[in-house]
């Protein structure tokens, strides 16, 4: 009876993955043309819709050229491009992939100089002097975006200028039955929130931290780095942020902001594309992380542009739709309308119908480069400028290990130590 | 001499029927299932990046770091709880399920259906169902705070409740398999020896015991055999599901650890270690597993 239950056994566990199987399309190429793979991510801003009309703007100027898009089955199109290319698929093009490790292996093509010379900052993101990703546009992580109405039912007539004034505003928003921080936790959604907290107690007291923690000069158990990771790990135990929230993902802690779940995101300022979107009707406020002294500092990242692949098929192809989709007005217009970025392209200026958020979010940053207060966004920075690759990842599980109160402050530093030693061997 | 010559046809058509027939099969096995754990064996010797120029032999060295490494160990021991929550609850109520099952009417056959759907449907699919059902706003808690439960657990943000709501998702999905496994074992037990032992005044609790039980072994074997190495390789719902977190390792398994070792701190060569030497654990414990069921098997 046992061998009889056995083969039902193995018929029922072969059966079931056949009955859900997932449907697979065949590409089709045209021939002549030269075919280039392009990896990209969705998110709420950035559709299937709006990937397929950029790269639809670069094709029609380059007739020669088709693209097969390729998406991330999730937000980490780092993770899945490591994958791609262990199996021998490593795509042609990509879009914000951390080009670190990728490049040290000799998989991207380095751009030159020349091809670099529309470009506004073009050594950011730069690996041992050479550039792989194009530098195309600058995010502030982040901004702190609030909701006008929440705050003014909790009676904060002003916006926070000092980390104070922030605490302050929390514990009235608390006291008022109003969640003071929206969050998410999965993979980086945490991120942008400590990000913030690090922009004013590591990288502006020392803008070189990630070259000096490369270097050993400095450790996360250092005292400004500790303090950022004890101010994570207290807004949680205040109440100011909800431990529960963790297990939602990047979507789901935006829409649950936009819901009016909570009085303030921390985020990206790709959120105004969101935010100007005519469907919105929450009316959206937004200041920069406050340090303890009020002194400005906007935490800011250029890069996240497109890389290619030293080992491309078409590699001319491939660097002509590079440069083509970085360059292309309609796309840079786009790219600041739907996901709020600031094309750091030489001459660019935003388009006269960006929304409001956007506009807002445009003059933050332009009054921290005029104070000259940008710094790094910690956590989001590439290349030499980033961590070694892995810590990234171990330093998104600890924001979460802070707020869910698994780990101490002192715990969460020593870990973070000892995965930077295991990275480095 | 003559003998020989008349043997050669023989083993001629032997060996052409093993080759026509075995050797396909064998192929495929060796290319696919061979052949990438012996290559796997080759890197986990190795400090194999393959971001970094050079690969040294270092022996045993990533499999002597694996035992100490807090990582590691961690994810073997979620990996163990999961096995542990997925071998026992489908098991127990797959059992009671099946034997309230067998009966034969189309009610009980639409039922059998609605409980082998889950094991049908797509990880991902179940991942995102129960992802959407136990979020912090999801139904579940929606429903509590409705009941007057005014702080609801956490079932995937707190790291004391994931690591058993991530088990009890996975059981339900795999309750089906259970009982249509037991179910098949169920109509394997006579008739005549139930009415039998009634006669002789046994009652159903009795019945069970006595009969029903000692001859449901082959199932037992089956469904605990297939449990164990199932849970013991979970990824896809971890993946979906909590991406090993709440927060550090809380629910990382081992097949996890290897994806993130492998991938994302692209240490491959330890990475390929930490699969073998897991290979290893489910062909123990499913070798041991098997022995010990099979020694209260009855044979009719």
């Amino acid at each position: 009876m046992r061998r009889r239950l056995l083969t039902l056994g193995m018929a029922v566990l072969l059966a079931a993955p056949t009955l859900a199987a997932c449907e697979v399309g065949e590409p089709t190429t045209s021939a002549g043309k030269k075919e280039i793979t392009f990896l990209v991510f969705e998110t709420p801003n950035l559709t299937p819709q709006y990937w397929d009309a950029a790269i639809k703007r670069v094709t029609d100027k380059h007739p020669d050229i088709t693209v097969k898009k390729l998406v991330s089955p999730d937000q980490d199109r780092t993770t899945y491009a490591k994958q791609l290319l262990s199996s021998g698929q490593f795509p042609d093009v990509m879009i914000a992939v951390s080009p670190a490790g990728f490049a040290e292996g000799g998989n991207l093509y380095a751009w030159t100089t020349e091809e670099l010379k529309d470009f506004q900052f073009p050594t950011n993101g730069a690996i041992k002097g050479k550039v792989y990703q194009l530098p195309a546009n600058t995010q502030t992580i982040p901004v702190v975006y609030y909701n006008k109405a929440l705050f003014a039912k909790a009676g904060i007539t002003g916006e926070p200028k000092t980390y104070a004034d922030l605490l302050s505003a929390a514990q009235k928003l608390k006291a008022n039955g109003i969640t003071p921080f929206v969050t998410a936790g999965v993979h980086d959604s945490i991120g942008p929130l400590w990000a913030g907290i690090l922009a004013t107690e590591v990288y502006a007291k020392n803008p070189n931290w990630m070259h000096d923690r490369r270097a050993g000069k400095v450790k996360f158990c250092d005292p400004e780095f500790k303090s950022g990771a004890a101010k994570l790990a207290e807004l949680a135990r205040q109440g100011y942020l909800d431990p529960k929230d963790v297990s939602r993902d990047y979507a789901a802690g935006q829409q649950a902001f936009l819901d009016g779940k909570g009085a303030m995101y921390a985020m990206g300022n790709w959120l105004a594309g969101e935010v100007d979107k005519p469907t919105t009707k929450l009316h959206v406020g937004q200041f920069a992380w406050p340090a303890d002294d009020g002194k400005a500092v906007i935490p800011a990242f250029t890069g996240g542009g497109l890389l290619v692949s030293a080992k491309a098929k078409n590699l001319e192809a491939a660097k002509t739709f590079a440069l083509g989709f970085q360059l292309d007005k309609g796309n840079l217009d786009n790219s600041a309308k739907a996901d709020g970025l600031f094309p750091a392209i030489k001459g660019y200026s935003p388009p006269s119908d960006v929304g409001a958020a956007y506009k807002l979010g445009y003059d933050l940053y332009a009054q921290g480069v005029a104070a000259n207060a940008v710094v790094p966004a910690f956590g989001f920075e590439a290349g030499d400028d980033g961590m070694l690759p892995g810590v990234t990842a171990k330093w998104d599980s600890s924001a979460v290990d802070l707020v869910t109160g698994k780990k101490t402050p002192d715990q969460v530093c020593a870990f973070l130590d000892a995965e930077w030693a295991k990275a480095a061997t | 001499m003559s003998a020989s010559v008349s043997r050669r046809p023989v083993f001629g058509r032997r060996a052409w029927h093993f080759l026509s027939f075995g050797g396909p099969g064998t192929a495929v096995y060796v290319c696919f299932v061979l052949a990438p754990i012996l290559i796997s064996l080759g890197y986990s010797l190795t400090n194999y990046n393959p971001f970094r120029g050079e690969t040294h032999f270092v022996g045993l060295d990533n499999y002597r770091v694996l035992l100490t490494d807090e990582e590691f160990l961690t994810s073997l021991k979620v990996t163990s709880i999961l096995t542990a929550i997925v071998v026992i609850v489908p098991n127990v109520a797959g059992l009671a399920i099946a034997v309230l099952l067998d009966r034969q009417s189309w009610f009980f056959s639409s039922l059998r259906t609605v409980f082998f759907v889950p094991v049908v449907l797509s990880s991902v699919v179940v991942s995102v169902i129960w992802t959407r059902l136990l979020d912090n706003d999801g139904l579940i808690n929606q429903t509590l705070r409705a009941l007057g439960v005014d702080e609801p657990p956490g079932w995937l943000s707190d790291p004391d409740y994931a690591l058993y709501s991530l088990g009890a998702i996975l059981s339900w999905q795999m309750l089906g398999f259970c009982v249509v496994i037991y179910l098949a074992g169920l109509q394997h037990v006579p008739q005549e020896l139930l009415e039998a032992a009634s006669i002789d005044g046994a009652g159903p609790v009795r019945r069970f015991s006595r009969i029903t039980w000692p001859l449901l072994a082959p199932a037992l074997t089956i469904n605990t055999v297939i449990l164990l190495i199932s849970a013991f390789k979970i990824f896809d719902h971890v993946q979906i599901i909590t991406r090993g977190g709440p927060g550090t390792g809380t629910t990382a398994t081992i097949a996890y650890n290897v994806l993130q070792t492998g991938f994302v701190a692209n240490r491959q060569g330890f990475a390929s270690a930490m699969a073998i030497l897991m290979l290893v654990i489910i062909a123990v414990l499913s070798g041991v597993a098997l022995k010990l069921l099979q020694r209260r098997e009855v044979d009719l």
